[in-house]
């Protein structure tokens, strides 16, 4: 499609396989442009494994160094969205395993959980949504860490089986079933009285 | 009063819902879970639940609204001042 009047095109420098190319030759503005695009996401999809803010952050911080550090290797079997988010659910794995030996395993964070309003979302719609929101928030804290990373990769994230199997370096039935056993677990801990009064 | 169909039934469709509402079921357990549904009011909710929670779920998008903190590349700029990766890093 030509870009609309007004719109530049895109400049060819620009493009994923380019910026790609230079940040594997070491160019650290280009690693830091193609890696932009996917920041927030990642952020984002940390945040809802850890549930913790200042955790989420430093853990952001690691997943950019090892991607930094090993985009040499990356030889695009897989999208660089792909092995990123592996990179990230590796490195919040590990941030879990620690947090897990430590004497007082600090739970996760319900709150930080918990998305905030659409800007778009009708008011009372809101309302209606957000018990329903506060109670996924909690279900989704309380899974176990290789069940959350399934259904946020599925449900949250919306990605296809294929990628988030690829993400969370397992088979596709093995995330399947994964995810199916999330899934009921969330199920029990909402309640079905509270999903179908919801779902209208 | 029993619950409907086979026995077994009321379990096995409990423990498949994730599937159902997936597309996962192949015709025949598609039609066995269908069958049971019919008569069962807990599994039809058990439907409704599941189609909601995964719709619930989809709906989380709070995306636009969190950004990646500035800090994000901070590791890699104090990386990348002692000078390029080595691809054997």
């Amino acid at each position: 499609m030509p870009p609309l009047a007004g719109q530049r095109p895109p400049d060819p420098a620009d493009t994923e396989a380019s910026l790609l190319a230079r940040a594997q030759a070491g160019d650290i503005a280009a690693f830091e442009r193609l890696s932009s695009a996917y920041a927030d996401r990642l952020f984002m999809l940390l945040l809802r494994l850890l549930g913790d803010r200042g955790e989420a952050e430093d853990v952001a911080q690691e997943v950019m160094l090892r991607a930094w550090q090993g985009i040499s290797r990356f030889r695009g079997q897989s999208s660089y969205f792909t092995w990123l988010y592996r990179i990230a659910v590796n490195e919040a794995n590990r941030a879990l395993d620690k947090r897990a030996r430590r004497p007082a395993g600090m739970p996760i964070g319900a709150d930080e959980l918990q998305l905030p309003d659409s800007p778009l979302a009708d008011p009372s719609r809101q309302a209606e949504n957000n018990e329903l929101r506060q109670a996924l928030a909690r279900a989704l804290a309380e899974l176990p860490p290789p069940l959350r990373t399934a259904i946020v990769l599925r449900d949250v994230e919306g990605l296809s089986t294929q990628e988030a199997a690829e993400i969370a370096g397992i088979g596709q039935a093995a995330f399947k079933s994964r995810l199916h056993q999330a899934r009921l677990r969330v199920r029990a801990a909402v309640g079905d009285q509270a999903l179908v009064s919801s779902g209208g | 009063m029993g619950m409907p169909g086979r026995p077994g039934d009321h379990q096995w469709s409990q423990q498949h819902l994730s599937h159902y509402v997936e597309g996962e079921l192949r015709p025949r357990a598609r039609r066995r879970l269908d069958r049971h549904a019919r008569n069962c009011v807990d599994c039809g909710r058990g439907i409704r639940a599941m189609r909601t929670l995964v719709h619930a779920l989809q709906g989380l998008d709070g995306l636009a609204a969190v950004r990646a903190p500035a800090t994000i590349f901070d590791r890699v700029r104090l990386a990348g001042a002692g000078g390029a990766p080595s691809p054997h890093a």
